[in-house]
């Protein structure tokens, strides 16, 4: 594994300027738990890799009364781990899912996020809370909604010079609940077969608001948006959430890998759509 | 492709300061083994897979394979042979050998690594909890029951006396 350039910008001026020079001959450095495997097996060959780790507060995070707004390079275990992160059960479970123990030590949110692979897991449950993305770039600084940020497997809304910063994600609103369950086949060291998200508004016994997001069954972290809407008004219980979990599975477009056949992954979206409503529901304070 | 720029990296490994001139390009791994010679951590499937290069990085497990070295900078990273004590195993060290829950020896260190950043964060994690935590490391020998044993040992206190606190 060989680059001919390293640099560590500090700060986000210093990043953009490296990235415009540089182009599509530098890679960002975050956790580098996919970037560096990728460059050993030279799928990536980049000239230069510029570390995002000396610009200061991308490791943190920022509560305020809307929500809280993560950094880039937040840990995914510290994520997961995090009890002042409690008002978002999804994401902390969508991202404690990752991978092994060792490798969410490393692993950061806004890599994750990059990376753009549609089994990225930690996505999808910052999807579960209609995440914005906050990007940064030699023309300033600009917001994406997460739904929005990927454009194919490995392809983001990331034009030339920019990165992303952090993630907003609004508080929910009182009376949601929301879930993130991961079906694979040697648990979470593997790569998901089905990844699925719900979050559900209940007003007077009925779902008044629903996200349902999936991982690994299109070429890209997706919302099943004809499953939202079905579900708004029904009462969640066993019935509604079996239904849905049918409109799911027709929404889904999974392709075969050798990690599970379409069929079978429509098969198991259709059953961790249900679980997941359920589980939202019965989350709901 | 010219030849890349060295870099001054500190280090503390196992409590001894160091500061190293190397390329960018290595990994912790190849630092640890090829710089220092501290060659208890192993190189396995060398992209993160199964785990035999676990290192603990400000107490944290990490796989060295994958971490890139300025990354370590100004870490304190502890290394299998870092456990021992005044001349005496660490109580995981000595239950590993107990149990019998080494065979071809080669995941032992970073097993031993794992257990301890998991017990070092909750000395009463329950089992499920340790099987969670080592999820990324491998025993090709398959002796994951051996290992299970001799880490439940240390939690549950029976090498308190002899090898102190873990």
């Amino acid at each position: 594994m060989r680059f001919e350039k390293y640099f560590e910008p500090a700060s986000i001026k210093e990043c953009c300027e490296l990235l415009v020079e540089y182009g599509k001959d530098a890679k960002l450095l975050a956790g580098g738990t996919d970037l560096v495997p990728k460059m050993k097996a030279e799928v990536l060959a980049p000239k230069a890799v510029i570390s995002l780790h000396k610009i200061p507060g991308l490791e943190t995070y920022k509560l305020c009364d809307k929500g809280v707004t993560i950094g880039a390079l937040m840990p995914l275990r510290k994520l997961s781990l995090c009890e002042d992160l409690n008002k978002w059960p999804a994401l902390k479970a969508a991202a404690g899912h990752v991978s092994s123990m060792q490798i969410r030590n490393q692993a950061t949110l806004g890599g994750n996020a990059c990376n753009a692979s549609p089994s990225a897991d930690a996505v999808e449950g910052l999807m579960v809370y209609d995440a914005i993305v906050n990007i940064a770039g030699p023309n300033g600084d600009r917001e994406v909604e997460i739904a929005d940020f990927f454009k194919g497997p490995g392809k983001t809304d990331l034009k030339e010079g920019e990165f992303v910063v952090s993630f907003f994600v609004p508080a929910p609103e009182e009376g949601t609940g929301a879930a993130y369950r991961k079906f694979a086949i040697r648990g979470d060291t593997d790569i998901s077969i089905v990844g699925a998200g719900a979050r559900l508004l209940l007003k007077d016994g009925k779902i008044a608001d629903a996200r349902i997001t999936l991982a690994s069954v299109a070429p890209t972290p997706m919302r099943a948006v004809k499953t939202e809407e079905f579900l708004i008004g029904k009462t969640p219980d066993e019935e509604t959430a079996k239904a849905a979990g049918k409109i799911a599975r027709d929404e889904a477009k999974p392709i075969s890998d050798p990690r599970a056949s379409a069929w079978y992954r429509k098969d198991i979206v259709e059953v961790e759509v249900y679980h997941a409503i359920l589980d939202a529901a019965a989350a709901v304070k | 492709m010219s030849e890349i720029e060295k870099i001054r990296v500190e280090l503390t490994v196992n409590g001894k300061h160091h500061v190293l001139y190397v390329s960018p390009c290595k990994t912790l791994l190849e630092v640890l083994r090829e710089d220092l010679n501290l060659i208890g951590t192993k190189r396995g499937c060398d992209d993160s897979n199964c785990g035999v290069c676990t290192v603990l990085v400000n107490g944290q497990a990490i796989k060295s394979c994958t971490m890139l070295i300025p990354l370590a900078n100004g870490c304190d990273i502890t290394t299998i042979e870092g456990l021992e004590r005044e001349g005496g195993l660490h109580p995981l060290q000595q239950a590993f050998i107990d149990r019998f829950a080494v065979q071809c020896g080669y995941c032992t260190p970073a097993m031993i690594l794992t257990a301890k950043a998991i017990l070092d964060e909750n000395p009463n994690a329950s089992e499920e909890e340790i099987r969670d935590g080592l999820h990324g490391n491998l025993c090709r020998c398959t002796g994951y029951t051996k290992i299970m044993e001799a880490i439940l040992d240390v939690r549950d206190g029976k090498y308190k006396e002899s090898c102190g606190e873990v």
